[in-house]
C-alpha cells in the first residue's frame, strides 16, 4: 500500500510540475532557448494567492484567478521588453541568440528575487488552503485534502492547456510557429501575437501552479527556483518542445521523486532530479519522447 | 589508384533515403562537377565525407584509409578541405584572422599562416576588408573569404558546396580563375554546383545524383543527354 | 600584427595599469576591513576571468563557475579539516581536483550546446552544492568546515591573492596570444566550421573548461583560506549571477572587461549595502540593461568614446550592423 500512496503523491507532484513544465516547453518550441525566469512567475503567483486570499481575505477563487493574471501579465511584459529581441532584428544578438537568452533570463530571474525580497521581505507569506479537510483516507492511502484538491484541479487545467494547444485555433498557430517561425509568419500568421500569447499562457499556467502550492510551501523569494530547474528536467526528459511530453515527463519526476525520497533519501530528494537531467542530455538530448533536431 | 572512393554509401532521415547506394571514385588532382536537382542528397554526400554525418552503412576510402568514424576536424587535416552551402566563417574574427586560424590549424607556423594570408587576401582580391570582422563582410566576400579559409591548408581534394551561389559575376570570376591555377598546382576540387555554365567552364566530367543515387557519371555530353539525367530535372512527366 | 592579438594585447596591457594601481592600494589603505573587500574583489574578478575564458572566448555558457569554486574550496578546507594538512598542501589539491573535474565535464558536455549546455551545467552546480549541504560527515553540511586562514596579516593575503590574480591574467595572455586563443574563439563563432578548418573541438573545448575550473577552484581555495569558513553559500545561484553580471558589465570576450567589472560588482555590493538596497537587485537589473543594450560592456562603451574622440575611427561613419539573414 506504500507503493500506491508514493505513487499518488508523486502524481499531484507530478501535476504542478508539468503545469511548469508545459509553459517552458512551449516556449522552447517557439523560441528555442531556455528560459530561466519561469521560476518567478511562480513565485509571483505564489505571493499574489497569498496576498490576496489571507490578507486581503477574499474568496479563494478570486485569489486564484488574480495569480492567474499577474503571472499572466508578468510575463507579456517580459516577453514585449526582453525576448521579442530575439525574434525581431536585433544586429549582433541574432548570432548569439542562446547566449543574450541565457544571460538576459538569468539575469531577470535574479531580479524578480531580489525585487521580492527587497519590497515583501524574506519572510514565508502562508496562504489558506482549498479545502478545511486535513486529509482524505482511501482504504490505507492518505492524502492532504489541499493536496487533492489542488492536484484534481490542476489536472483540470492541465487538461485544459493541453485542449487549447493541441486542438484550438491559437494552438494550431502556436505549433506552426514552433516548427518554422518564417514559415508560419509568411503563412500570415502574426508570430508577435502567437508569442506574447505563448507567454501569457506559461506565465499563468506557472502562476496557477505556485498559487495552487503556496499552502504546502509558502511563498517566499526564492520559492520559484527550485521548481523552476525541476521543470527544466521534465522538459528535457519530455522532449523540448512537446507539451504532452511535458506533461508525461512532469508525472514520471513527481513519481520518481517520491519514490526516491521514501527508498533512496529524504536528505537528496531534490537532487535526483538534476542527475536525471544530466543522463538525458548525455544519453538522448532528444528526450524521451522528441525527435533530434537537424543539423548542417 | 583513386584517391577517394564512396563504397555504397547509405544514409537515411527517418525514412527518407538522402543517400541510397551511392558509390563514385575521384582521382587525385580531379576536377570534378557534381550535380542534381534540390534534395537529391549532394550535400548530404559530402556532409559523409567530412565526417559531420555517419553513413548508416557504406564506406569512405581516402587516401588509401577508411575516414568514417573520424573526426571532422581529423578528416580536414588528411585533405578534404570543405566549403558549406551556408555560409560558415567565424564571424567576430577578422578577415586576416579568419584565414591565420585555419592556416595555424592546418598546421602552418603563425607566421608562414601569416604570409600566406596576406597573399590570399590579396589573390582573392579582399583588401578592402583585411581587417573587418567576419560578420560584417558582404555575402559574396564571406563566400570569397571561406574558400580561401580552405586553401590555407593544402587540400588533397577540395569539395565545395554551392560556391557561386548569389554572388556577383566579379567574384565569381576571382574563384574561377583561383580554383583554376589551384588545379594546376595539382589539388583536387568536387564542386557541387547548380550553375551549368560555370561548372562546365571548369571541367568536362561531371557526376549526377538523383533521389540519393548517382544516375550519370561521365563528360558532360553523356551525362547532360542521359535519359535519367533528363527525367531528373524534369521530372517523371518528360519521359513517358 | 593581425587584430586579435592587437586587441589581446592592448586589453592586456590595460589591465596591467589597473593590477599595478590595485597593487599601490595597500600603501594607502591601512584598514583590514577595506582591504579584505579588495581581496573578495579579486575573488570575484578571477572567477569573472575564468568564465570569460570559458563563455566570452570559448562560447560555452557554462553555469557551473562557483560550483568550481566550491570544489576548490571544499578540495583545501577537507583537506585541512579532515587531514590537517596546511593550505600550502592544501590548495594545490584543490586546482587538480578542479581541473580534473573540470576536464571530466569538459569532455562529457562537449556535444552539447546553448540551451543543452546550460541546463547540464546548471544541473552539476546544484548536484555538487546539494551534496557538500547533505554530505554531513565530509562536509558538515550548511554549518561548513572552518579552514585556517593563510596569513592572519591582511595585507600579506591581499598580495597573496594579487599575486595570484596577475598571475592567472599573464597566463591568459599568453594563452590567447598563441594560436589557441584563435581556435578558442573559432569554435565560439562557429564550431562546425572550426572542426572543417581542421581545429580538433573536442581537445580545445575540454581545454577551456579545464582551465577554466581549476582557475575558479584556484580562486575558490586562496577565498576560504582567506575568510576562514569553506561553506554551500560559495556555490549559491546568486554567486553565479554576480559572476555573469561582472563580465556582463565589463565586457564579455575581453581580457579587461572581467577584471574591472569583479572589482565594481564588489565594491557596488559594498556600497548599496550601506543604503539598505539589496546589491543584487541592482545587479541583475545592470545584467539585463547591459545586455540588452551595451552588450559590450563598459569597456566597449570606454572603446567607443576613446574611438570617437581619438581614433582614426573618428572620421568614419559608424560601421552599418550588418542584419543577420538565414
Ligand atoms: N539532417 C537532416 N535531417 C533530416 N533530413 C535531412 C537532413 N539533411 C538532409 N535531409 C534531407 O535529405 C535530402 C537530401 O538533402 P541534401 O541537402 O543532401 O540535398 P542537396 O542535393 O544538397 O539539395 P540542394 O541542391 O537543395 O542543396 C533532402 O530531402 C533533405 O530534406
Ligand atoms: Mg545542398
Amino acid at each position: 500500500m506504500m507503493t500506491l500512496e508514493l505513487i499518488l503523491q508523486g502524481l499531484v507532484m507530478g501535476v504542478f510540475y508539468a503545469m511548469m513544465g508545459i509553459g517552458l516547453t512551449l516556449i522552447f518550441g517557439i523560441l528555442k532557448v531556455v528560459y530561466f525566469a519561469h521560476g518567478e512567475s511562480f513565485m509571483v503567483g505564489a505571493y499574489t494567492y497569498a496576498l490576496i486570499a489571507a490578507l486581503l481575505g477574499l474568496p479563494l477563487p478570486i485569489a486564484l484567478a488574480s495569480a492567474v493574471v499577474v503571472g499572466a501579465l508578468l510575463a507579456v511584459i517580459v516577453e514585449r521588453l526582453l525576448i521579442r529581441p530575439l525574434y525581431e532584428k536585433f544586429g549582433d544578438w541574432q548570432q548569439m541568440r542562446d547566449e543574450y537568452a541565457i544571460i538576459v533570463t538569468f539575469g531577470l530571474s535574479l531580479f524578480l528575487i531580489n525585487a521580492a525580497n527587497q519590497f515583501l521581505g524574506p519572510y514565508p507569506y502562508h496562504g489558506p488552503a482549498l479545502t478545511d479537510i486535513a486529509r482524505f483516507q482511501f482504504g490505507d492511502i492518505i492524502i492532504g485534502g489541499h493536496r487533492l484538491v489542488a492536484g484534481l484541479l490542476g489536472l483540470l487545467i492541465l487538461g485544459g492547456a493541453l485542449w487549447f494547444i493541441q486542438r484550438s485555433f491559437w494552438g494550431k498557430q502556436i505549433r506552426a510557429v514552433a516548427q518554422n517561425r518564417f514559415g508560419a509568419s509568411i503563412a500570415g500568421i502574426d508570430t508577435r501575437r502567437v508569442s506574447a500569447l505563448v507567454f501569457m499562457l506559461s506565465g499563468g499556467l506557472a502562476a496557477l501552479s505556485g498559487a495552487l502550492l503556496v499552502p504546502l510551501f509558502h511563498a517566499q523569494p526564492d520559492v520559484g527556483m527550485v521548481p523552476a530547474l525541476k521543470s527544466f528536467v521534465i522538459v528535457v526528459l519530455g522532449g523540448m518542445g512537446s507539451p504532452i511530453g511535458a506533461i508525461i515527463g512532469g508525472l514520471i519526476l513527481g513519481v520518481l521523486e517520491s519514490f526516491g525520497a521514501f527508498y533512496v533519501s529524504y536528505a537528496y530528494r531534490d537532487t535526483f532530479a538534476f542527475v536525471i537531467l544530466i543522463a538525458v542530455l548525455l544519453l538522448r538530448p532528444q528526450g524521451l519522447f522528441g525527435e533530434r533536431a537537424r543539423e548542417v | 589508384m583513386s584517391l577517394l572512393r564512396f563504397e555504397n554509401v547509405h544514409k537515411a532521415f527517418g525514412g527518407l533515403k538522402a543517400l541510397d547506394g551511392v558509390s563514385i571514385s575521384l582521382e587525385a588532382g580531379c576536377m570534378t562537377g557534381l550535380i542534381g536537382p534540390n534534395g537529391s542528397g549532394k550535400t548530404t554526400l559530402l556532409n559523409v565525407l567530412s565526417g559531420n554525418l555517419a553513413p548508416d552503412q557504406g564506406d569512405v576510402i581516402f587516401d588509401g584509409r577508411s575516414i568514417v568514424g573520424l573526426q571532422p576536424s581529423a578528416i580536414a587535416r588528411r585533405g578534404v578541405g570543405r566549403m558549406f552551402q551556408i555560409t560558415r566563417l567565424f564571424r567576430r574574427l577578422s578577415t586576416l584572422d579568419n584565414l591565420v586560424t585555419s592556416g595555424c590549424a592546418f598546421g602552418l607556423s603563425f607566421h608562414d599562416a601569416l604570409d600566406r594570408a596576406e597573399r590570399l587576401i590579396e589573390e582573392l582580391e579582399l583588401t578592402a576588408v583585411h581587417d573587418e570582422d567576419g560578420g560584417n563582410l558582404s555575402g559574396g566576400q564571406q563566400k570569397l573569404l571561406e574558400f580561401g579559409s580552405v586553401f590555407m591548408g593544402a587540400p588533397k581534394i577540395a569539395v565545395l558546396d554551392e560556391p557561386f551561389a548569389a554572388i556577383h559575376p566579379h567574384m565569381r570570376e576571382v574563384m574561377v580563375r583561383f580554383i583554376r591555377e589551384r588545379h594546376a598546382e595539382g589539388h583536387g576540387f568536387l564542386i557541387v554546383s547548380h550553375d551549368l555554365p560555370v561548372v562546365l567552364g571548369l571541367t568536362d566530367d561531371l557526376i549526377a545524383m538523383n533521389a540519393g543515387q548517382v544516375v550519370a557519371r561521365g563528360d558532360a555530353d553523356t551525362v547532360l543527354h542521359d535519359p535519367l539525367v533528363i527525367e531528373a530535372y524534369l521530372g517523371e512527366t518528360a519521359v513517358s | 600584427m593581425n587584430a586579435s592579438h592587437l586587441r589581446t594585447r592592448r586589453e592586456f596591457l590595460v589591465s596591467l595599469v589597473f593590477l599595478a594601481a590595485v597593487a599601490a592600494v595597500p600603501l594607502f589603505v591601512t584598514s583590514g576591513y577595506l582591504l579584505g573587500i579588495v581581496i573578495v574583489a579579486m575573488y570575484y574578478a578571477l572567477l569573472a576571468i575564468a568564465w570569460n575564458l570559458l563563455a566570452g572566448y570559448t562560447g560555452q555558457f557554462s553555469l557551473a563557475p562557483t560550483a568550481f569554486a566550491m570544489i576548490g574550496a571544499y578540495g583545501t578546507g577537507m583537506a585541512s579539516y579532515h587531514f590537517g594538512l596546511p593550505p600550502a598542501v592544501g590548495v594545490p589539491i584543490a586546482i587538480l581536483v578542479s581541473a580534473v573535474i573540470g576536464m571530466g565535464l569538459g569532455r562529457i558536455v562537449v556535444p552539447l550546446r546553448g540551451p543543452y549546455l546550460a541546463l547540464t551545467t546548471i544541473a552539476f552546480a546544484e548536484i555538487v552544492r546539494h551534496v557538500a549541504r547533505n554530505a554531513h560527515e565530509y562536509t558538515r553540511g550548511d554549518f561548513g568546515m572552518s579552514v585556517p586562514l593563510i596569513s592572519s596579516d591582511r595585507v600579506m593575503a591581499f598580495y597573496l591573492m594579487l599575486a595570484l590574480l596577475v598571475a592567472v591574467q599573464v597566463g591568459l595572455y599568453f594563452l590567447l596570444r598563441s594560436h589557441a586563443g584563435l581556435y578558442l574563439q573559432a569554435i565560439r563563432d562557429d564550431e562546425t566550421a572550426a572542426a572543417g578548418r581542421g581545429i580538433n573541438v573536442i581537445f580545445w573545448k575540454t581545454v577551456a573548461f579545464t582551465v577554466s575550473g581549476a582557475i575558479c577552484g584556484f580562486a575558490g581555495a586562496m577565498y576560504v583560506h582567506f575568510s576562514g569558513l569553506a561553506s554551500p553559500d560559495i556555490g549559491h545561484i546568486f554567486e553565479t549571477g554576480l559572476v555573469l553580471a561582472s563580465v556582463v558589465i565589463g565586457g564579455i570576450g575581453t581580457m579587461i572587461g572581467p577584471l574591472v567589472g569583479g572589482f565594481i560588482v564588489q565594491f557596488a555590493a559594498e556600497g548599496f549595502r550601506e543604503f539598505g538596497l539589496r546589491h543584487m537587485l541592482v545587479f541583475a537589473a545592470m545584467v539585463i540593461l547591459f545586455v540588452r543594450f551595451f552588450r559590450q560592456g563598459l569597456w566597449g562603451l570606454v572603446k567607443n568614446a576613446w574611438d570617437r574622440l581619438f581614433g582614426q575611427g573618428a572620421a568614419r561613419p559608424a560601421r552599418q550592423v550588418k542584419e543577420a539573414g538565414e
